[in-house]
């Protein structure tokens, strides 16, 4: 699942400027789950903007609203009149719900609230981290559900690098070495002598960005 | 017919009270909306706040976690202490019809009293020369004063009902006279025909029914029943007699009953109280014949043994073989049960069933005479007062039905939730049930003062808060994107992954509001919490504020469960909001006040081991600490926030504030806020 995070509230008042109507636009699908920029923090950042427009002087009027995603035109289309009414929209959606807005919201002005981070995993009550890079060429299948895309700097497909340290990354002591956690994973599932396969380059063309999907080619 | 859910107390009571919602207005230490719910329902709360036999506490749920609630203490509170008085005036009659009302104890009281508020013309007829029945004439008044019955029924009256007492029936008149009168008979008379045990002996002098000498007391009579005094029988009259008998100064008084202590119907407090007070209990023993020359001067005993359940699910006593025993006695007072009086009823053309009680159609008090209405101890023989009156008032809806023609039957929709599960129960934090403070021993002995003497306004604070509020917990809405964070952070672990979203179980759910707090999607709602009344107090408490205190305005939220009557610590400049949990404070609610002109906020916090659910304070310090940030973002200073523990002095933050001065948001004009 996406996550993202707020911008620094510094930033996010620097971006509106001298924006008079401004609206706190929330999404209901990716940012909610990891707790970030779904109604609750849409409601909070209206709340903070407006108390912080009105310390420096301004005049402010912001208002909040939560769709339930940001990526589909027929959301964003629902609430077209509403968003016409602001001067700016800020969006707590990820990168893909700001440009939709501006895709299908021709003359709105829309603002990102966010920094997108990364395609993350549940790791716990409030915490994700970062599992998979969307690298368009799978390789999970040969290395036991350990991507070496994401745990490993280098990203190399087959076998450790020289510079592991009794099993951890030379880049930082708090990395476990991908390859050694996938040696004593396939250990565990008896395939080891899969890893004697090898994998060969990944197809990097398949991050030629935009990338493109459709159900029917 | 739809089945709605209530929770296991209101499921219980005969009259369908909302217990927990009363409770809850006694959580927040309102006793005016306490009363108001349960006037909804009952006219007469401070009579039933003392006597009635408590269905509710028996299915109380708190029991699973260590005793329930004092749900009848906590009635008589908000009967006592309620600013609130209403005032009662007549009704307005909407209807021609008129109904004679035969017999004022609580089913004919309830009767009435439905009847009236319907728009009909109610008479009473009641054969004694004080209204009330058994409430007036019968039971003791060390446990329900008179004043009180008579307070309560003139409340009753004065719906514009009217009482004329000292008329019999079949003296004064017969049902068949009532009928070319009234548009419909409604009998109430009861059930106060003692039983006898089949024994010999049972007509010697000094053998006394139970329910006569009870009403001779209360009719001002002192008769002095005599030095060894043996009471037949279990349940209140037994104890009441018993328990006045040493009020009128018997040495020697015990109470006979011929199953044991874990089967008397009277219930182990009165049996406790009776004991305190020097009342003897002798248990699985039945009387066979009562002797002596020219009054009674021994009984003769037998001993039981308690066998397989009967009809009534309590343990069939059996004679023990030989094991007959003589105790002396001067004075015997039979309270083994009564049937009603139905010579009369007889008489007037009534069909009387095989147990000598009125056959009515059902619960709906139907008898086989046109317009002749029944209901309460007269056909079910004796119950408690509230089963009277959950009878009375289904007979009220009928007699209404019959003149209106409008076809209906008594439907009982409602469904309980099911007992908690034991590893809930488990991690409920244990606190000890209130004791009803009580006249001392010395004190009851020779008097008949009210023993009972009620919970004290933080009693009733803290029992009431004891509730667990089974039922209106947390519900899952729509908005639900299936994050699972209720799921981590509930303390109780209820919330599981449903297929589409969360799923709360109702039952289980201990109303807690931390997953309705943490939840991002804003999808939890939870029954006991409106997040707007919260904005409304608020807001009221900045505008009282801003009026008593323009220089400085502090709003401050405190923890009920810490802190029942009152908050941690008064200041001038401080006003304080109640919260149930101020773990459930979220980061808007919390600056919420600095918005609409609050000079700073304080927050309470209870000591980390004492959180009425679990880690509240973690979650509300978690909350301050992203509002504090937020303040300092915003330009706002976040010394004006503050956290404290209950004890914590708040002199240093008072100090910080006036060295910061007005919140800079009230020199603007008002914040606009716009939320679609």
């Amino acid at each position: 699942m996406i996550v993202a995070e707020v911008k620094p509230f510094e930033e996010i008042m620097g971006m509106l400027g001298d924006s008079r109507k401004i609206l706190v636009l929330g999404c209901g699908s990716c940012v909610t789950v990891c707790m970030s920029g779904g109604e609750k923090q849409a409601e909070l950042l209206a709340s903070a903007i407006r108390m912080a427009g009105n310390v420096q002087g301004k005049e402010i009027s912001v208002s909040d609203r939560t769709v339930l995603r940001q990526c589909d035109a027929e959301f964003i289309r629902q609430i077209e009149d509403a968003l016409r009414r602001y001067d700016v929209v800020l969006s707590m959606a990820c990168g893909a719900g700001v440009q939709g807005i501006t895709e299908w919201m021709k003359n709105v002005v829309v603002l990102p609230a966010m920094n997108t981070r990364f395609i993350g995993l549940s790791d716990g009550q409030g915490r994700w981290v970062e599992i998979c890079a969307a690298c368009g060429d799978c390789v999970l299948g040969t290395t036991g559900g350990i991507c070496p895309v994401t745990s490993c700097p280098k990203g190399i497909l087959n076998g450790p690098c020289g510079g592991n340290k009794r099993g951890k990354c030379e880049v930082s002591p708090d990395i476990p070495c991908a390859w050694v956690r996938i040696y004593e994973r396939m250990k565990e599932l008896g395939r080891l002598d899969d890893l004697k396969k090898e994998v060969g380059a990944k197809n990097w063309s398949r991050k030629q960005m935009p990338g493109r999907y459709a159900v029917r080619p | 017919m739809p089945k709605i859910v209530v929770p296991p107390c209101q499921a219980a009571c005969p009259i369908n009270t909302d217990v927990r919602g009363y409770v809850a207005a006694l959580a927040r230490d309102d006793a005016d909306e306490a009363i108001r719910i349960i006037r909804r329902v009952n006219p007469l709360p401070s009579v039933c706040g003392r006597i009635c036999t408590r269905h509710c506490e028996s299915a109380c749920r708190r029991s699973q976690v260590d005793a329930p609630i004092s749900i009848r203490a906590l009635k008589r509170y908000a009967a006592e202490h309620a600013d609130l008085r209403v005032a009662v005036n007549p009704v307005p009659r909407a209807h021609t019809e008129s109904i004679a009302i035969i017999g004022s104890g609580p089913a004919g009281l309830t009767a009435a009293h439905d009847l009236a508020l319907l728009g009909y013309a109610v008479t009473i007829f009641e054969a004694r020369p004080v209204l009330g029945g058994l409430l007036s004439e019968g039971i003791p008044k060390y446990r329900l004063p008179k004043e009180v019955v008579q307070r309560e029924i003139q409340d009753i009256l004065s719906l514009g009902i009217q009482a004329n007492t000292s008329v019999s029936l079949g003296k004064d008149f017969t049902i068949e006279g009532l009928l070319k009168i009234y548009g419909a008979v409604f009998i109430a008379v009861g059930s106060q025909k003692s039983l006898h045990p089949e024994c010999e002996g049972d007509d010697l002098p000094g053998v006394w029914s139970g329910i006569e000498f009870l009403k001779r007391i209360d009719r001002g009579d002192s008769p002095y029943p005599g030095e060894k005094v043996i009471v037949i029988g279990g349940g209140h009259t037994a104890i009441d007699a018993a328990r006045t008998c040493i009020r009128l100064g018997c040495p020697d008084v015990s109470v006979v009953y011929r199953r044991s202590l874990a089967e008397i119907p009277a219930g182990r407090e009165e049996v406790e109280q009776a004991e305190l007070e020097g009342v003897k209990f002798i248990y699985c023993v039945a009387p066979i014949k009562f002797s002596g020359e020219g009054r009674v001067q021994r009984v003769t005993f037998i001993r039981m043994n308690l066998g397989e359940p009967d009809e009534s699910g309590r343990r069939r006593p059996v004679p023990l073989k030989d094991s007959e025993f003589e105790l002396a006695a001067d004075a015997v007072i039979l309270a083994i049960g009564y049937i009603p009086d139905v010579e009369d009823l007889k008489r007037d053309g009534l069909k009387i069933g095989r147990k000598g009680t009125i056959l009515v159609k059902d619960d709906s008090g139907i008898t086989d005479i046109e317009g002749v209405f029944a209901a309460g101890d007269v056909v079910t023989g004796p119950m408690s007062v509230i089963e009277a009156m959950a009878s009375g008032r289904k007979a009220a809806g009928a007699i209404h039905r019959y003149f209106r023609n409008i076809p209906g039957s008594l439907v009982d929709n409602r469904v309980s939730l099911r007992a908690l599960d034991e590893p809930i129960a488990k991690q409920i934090r244990k606190v000890d049930r209130q004791p009803m403070p009580r006249l001392t021993i010395s004190a009851r002995k020779d008097t008949f003062e009210e023993v009972d003497l009620g919970y004290t306004r933080e009693q009733a604070s803290r029992e009431a808060l004891r509730c667990l509020n089974c039922g209106a917990g947390a519900s899952v809405g729509i908005n639900c994107a299936a994050c699972l964070n209720c799921v981590r952070v509930c303390p109780f672990g209820i919330p599981a992954p449903g297929p589409q979203m969360a799923e709360i179980d109702i039952s289980q759910c201990q109303a807690c509001g931390i997953c309705a707090t943490e939840c991002p999607a804003s999808a939890i709602r939870l029954s006991t919490d409106d997040p707007d009344a919260l904005r409304r107090e608020t807001e009221m408490a900045i505008r009282r504020a801003h009026e008593e205190n323009p220089e400085l305005a502090v709003i401050g939220y405190y923890c009920r469960y810490h802190d029942p009557i009152g908050p941690p610590t008064e200041r001038d400049e401080l006003y304080w909001i109640g919260r149930c949990c101020t773990g459930r404070l979220h980061e808007s609610q919390i600056l919420y006040p600095f918005e609409i002109g609050a000079d700073g906020v304080v927050v309470s916090a209870c000591p980390g081991d004492e959180c009425r659910f679990k880690k509240g304070e973690y979650w509300l310090a978690e909350h301050v600490q992203v509002a504090r940030t937020i303040l300092q973002q915003t330009g706002l200073s976040d010394d004006r926030l503050v956290l404290i523990g209950a004890e914590d002095d708040i002199a240093e933050f008072f100090e910080r504030l006036e060295s910061l001065g007005m919140n800079p948001l009230r020199k603007g004009k008002r914040l606009e806020h716009d939320r679609r």
